[in-house]
């Protein structure tokens, strides 16, 4: 997988990813900053508070989306040809948009969150610029986000002979014909990809419905907005989003755990239909966000339940299963790369427990909009997406360098890294559990008690991802020379 | 067992059984390496019983959990209660101070401004029941107070800067 002669592939992976992780690593410590200000260690007014948690979660959800994005467009380039000023148009997009939240929090003190739940833009305490800046910054990005959907949906029907080639429907349905016809069938990681661009569509066009409405309305103050309306195209696009991107991360498991155990992972009928049933299922489990709007249709809210439910099945009897059984008795080496891909998966698998119980409808009664959400959604962000993300670059890193990470050092940024997330995560499940609402500045009790041991926690899980850096710098100067020289060769040809 | 601890301990022992599992599988890697075919064998084989046993248990957990959904049903809401009206604006709730114990309530709960959320926390802080409160619309939450004592209702959805003050307290029971 690794060696790659597609330089160009490689740059655009990079500057998404380097992109994606830099912003990843600054949230991390506005993060940091917001739990410490909970905790009452922190002098920060409730203005200042609410515009960093609105930076923190656009900006993460922003930031990891690049990562799946740069990983994808990599992989997809090794089986098609994909344009690179395309993926460069999409980036500068979502550059301009990201630039345009950050000065919109950051200079304008817009706080009505990422999720810029209508009519609250409209109702703060800071100035119109600002929610104009942060609104333009958000249909910036998903203008970028279906530039980039559009190329990958592209390439894979260009690719794979159409929508049904790309679906591998008839691979599934008559397996004989599809065998004898010698057409190609597209391997694990194209799945994603397609689910992403078709998904990702559905999802960036009711962001842009509601971006431009929410703008008009920003322009004219006449214009009325039906609540409940913005409401389902908020958590439509927002839940999509935020799915997606574990969705598409996942992919890099398709191509870096067969690489690091030596084994080899085919498209099946079962991954293919498990597919399919994601593919369906994240754009039903939005309303669990909605349980607690008793004037939703009723049945939305039983299809809620049982769709969020469903969406286990496809990704623990496929995806988790496919790689339990890669790992199995496969004498893999634990080089930091394959630690973290495996522990990433263990956070997938553990924020959806978090996620399936809040989204039984008796129990959202007692968690909807407690730390417990953010407790489950962090699990599969910072223990699933970012450990894929960080397990790709390790698994690149290594398969280049010659040197080799010390055993001494991959059990501190283990320990450190996991087990300050563990206490970082069980702070948010504790208070979330004893009913402490999300988003507050000053949090009833036991809230601030929770926060200090989680800002403990947090700590010293940026401290372990300090060290994988630095350790990966280290591996990264230790590419051969002859390596280098061939490259520059290229480049000077090209 | 309050509810809090049942549910932390509800997750602690599903993520317990899903970390064994992985932590198993990685100590496996430690023993003589398989043929890949061989895992897949066997593996293919309890793939078939997990699937199974998975949509089984999801399908129950659904059909068990639908009884205790919170939505009123028709009868519940013809029946006779007393009502309360909840206007949510920035940064409070305009209600009764004082409602009886024992008796069905209906809420009737909205909002002026942007959306808000109604949770009720009992006297003991834990968070017995919620509804968004939204403008343009009425939810409807049916509740019976079975303890008397200071109540609290709390914002649970982000409504600005004051978000967290937005707090009522209420009492049930007691002298009329
Ligand atoms: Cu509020």
């Amino acid at each position: 997988m690794m060696p790659t002669s597609d330089n160009t592939g490689r740059r655009v992976m990079v500057l998404y990813m380097g992109t994606g992780l830099a912003l990843t690593a600054s949230m991390m410590f506005a993060g940091l900053m917001l739990r410490a200000s909970q905790a009452g260690w922190m002098p920060m007014s409730p203005g200042q508070f609410y515009a960093v948690l609105t930076l923190h979660g656009a900006v993460v959800i922003v930031a990891l989306m690049l990562c799946g994005m740069g990983g994808l467009w990599f992989l997809m380039r090794r089986q098609t040809s994909l344009s690179v000023a395309a993926a460069v148009i999409a980036y500068a997009c979502i550059a301009a948009g990201a630039a345009a939240v950050i000065a919109a929090t950051l200079f304008g003190g817009f706080a009505g969150l990422y999720t810029f739940l209508a009519p609250l833009p409209f109702h703060g305490s800071w100035p119109y610029w600002s929610t104009g800046a942060f609104l333009i910054g958000m249909t910036l990005i998903t203008i970028g986000w279906m530039a980039w959907c559009m190329q990958m949906l592209g390439a894979v029907l260009r690719a794979y002979g159409g929508a049904l080639g790309a679906l591998a429907w008839d691979f599934v349905w008559h397996r004989k014909a599809f065998d004898a016809s010698g057409r190609p069938l597209p391997p694990p990681e194209a799945l994603p990809v397609l689910m992403a661009g078709f998904d990702g569509m559905l999802a960036g066009m009711s962001a842009m419905l509601l971006g431009v409405a929410l703008i008009v309305r920003w322009l004219d103050a006449r214009v009325l907005i039906n609540p409940l309306w913005a409401k389902n195209l908020t958590y439509f696009f927002a839940h999509t989003y935020a799915n997606l991107i574990i969705y598409m991360l996942a992919a890099l498991i398709y191509v870096g755990l067969p690489y690091a155990t030596g084994r080899k992972y085919h498209t099946s009928a079962a991954l293919v239909v498990g597919w399919w049933c994601s593919m369906v299922l994240t754009l039903t489990n939005y309303f669990h966000h909605l349980y607690m709007d008793f004037v939703q249709p009723g049945p939305f809210q039983y299809l809620g339940e049982l769709s969020s439910y469903l969406s286990a099945v496809p990704v623990t009897v496929v995806t988790i299963f496919s790689a339990l059984m890669l790992v199995w008795r496969s004498g893999m080496k634990w080089t930091l790369g394959a630690i973290f891909m495996y522990t990433g998966l263990i956070g997938w698998v553990v924020g959806g427990i978090g996620a399936e119980i809040d989204a039984t409808v008796p129990f959202n009664v007692h968690l909807h909009n407690t730390l417990w959400v953010p407790a489950h959604f962090h699990t599969y962000l910072v223990g699933g997406c970012v450990l894929f993300a960080v397990g790709w670059v390790f698994l690149c890193l290594e398969s280049r360098s010659i040197r080799r990470t010390r055993i001494l050092v991959r059990w501190v940024v283990g320990l450190l890294t996991f087990g300050g997330m563990a206490v970082f995560l069980m702070g948010f499940y504790c208070a979330g559990a004893y009913g402490v609402p999300r988003r507050y500045a000053i949090e009833p009790a036991p809230g601030p008690e929770l926060a200090k041991i989680a800002s403990i926690g947090a700590a010293v899980m940026i401290i372990g991802f300090a060290l994988a850096f630095a350790e990966g710098v280290r591996l990264r100067f230790g590419y051969p020379e002859g390596e280098a020289t061939i490259r520059m060769t290229q480049e000077v040809e090209a | 067992m309050s509810v809090a601890v049942k549910l932390l301990v509800m997750f602690l022992v599903f993520a317990g059984a899903a970390i064994t599992i992985f932590l198993a599988v990685a100590y496996s890697t430690h023993l003589p390496v398989s043929e890949q075919h061989d895992v897949q064998q066997r593996g293919y084989a309890i793939r078939g019983r997990w699937f199974l046993a998975l949509v089984l248990f999801l399908i129950a957990s659904f059909a068990i959990s639908i009884p205790f959904y919170p939505y009123m049903s028709a009868p519940a809401a013809l029946a006779p209660a007393r009502k309360v009206p909840v206007i949510a604006e920035q940064y409070a709730f305009i209600m009764a101070s004082h409602l009886p114990v024992d008796k069905p309530i209906i809420f009737e709960v909205t909002s002026r401004d942007v959306n808000h959320d109604f949770g009720i926390y009992n006297p003991r802080g834990h968070l017995i029941a919620q509804v968004q409160a939204m403008p343009d619309y009425t939810n409807y939450l049916r509740v019976i107070f079975h303890k008397p004592g200071q109540y609290t209702a709390r914002c649970l959805e982000y409504c600005g800067i004051g978000h967290a003050i937005m707090a009522k307290t209420f009492t049930v029971g007691g002298k009329q």
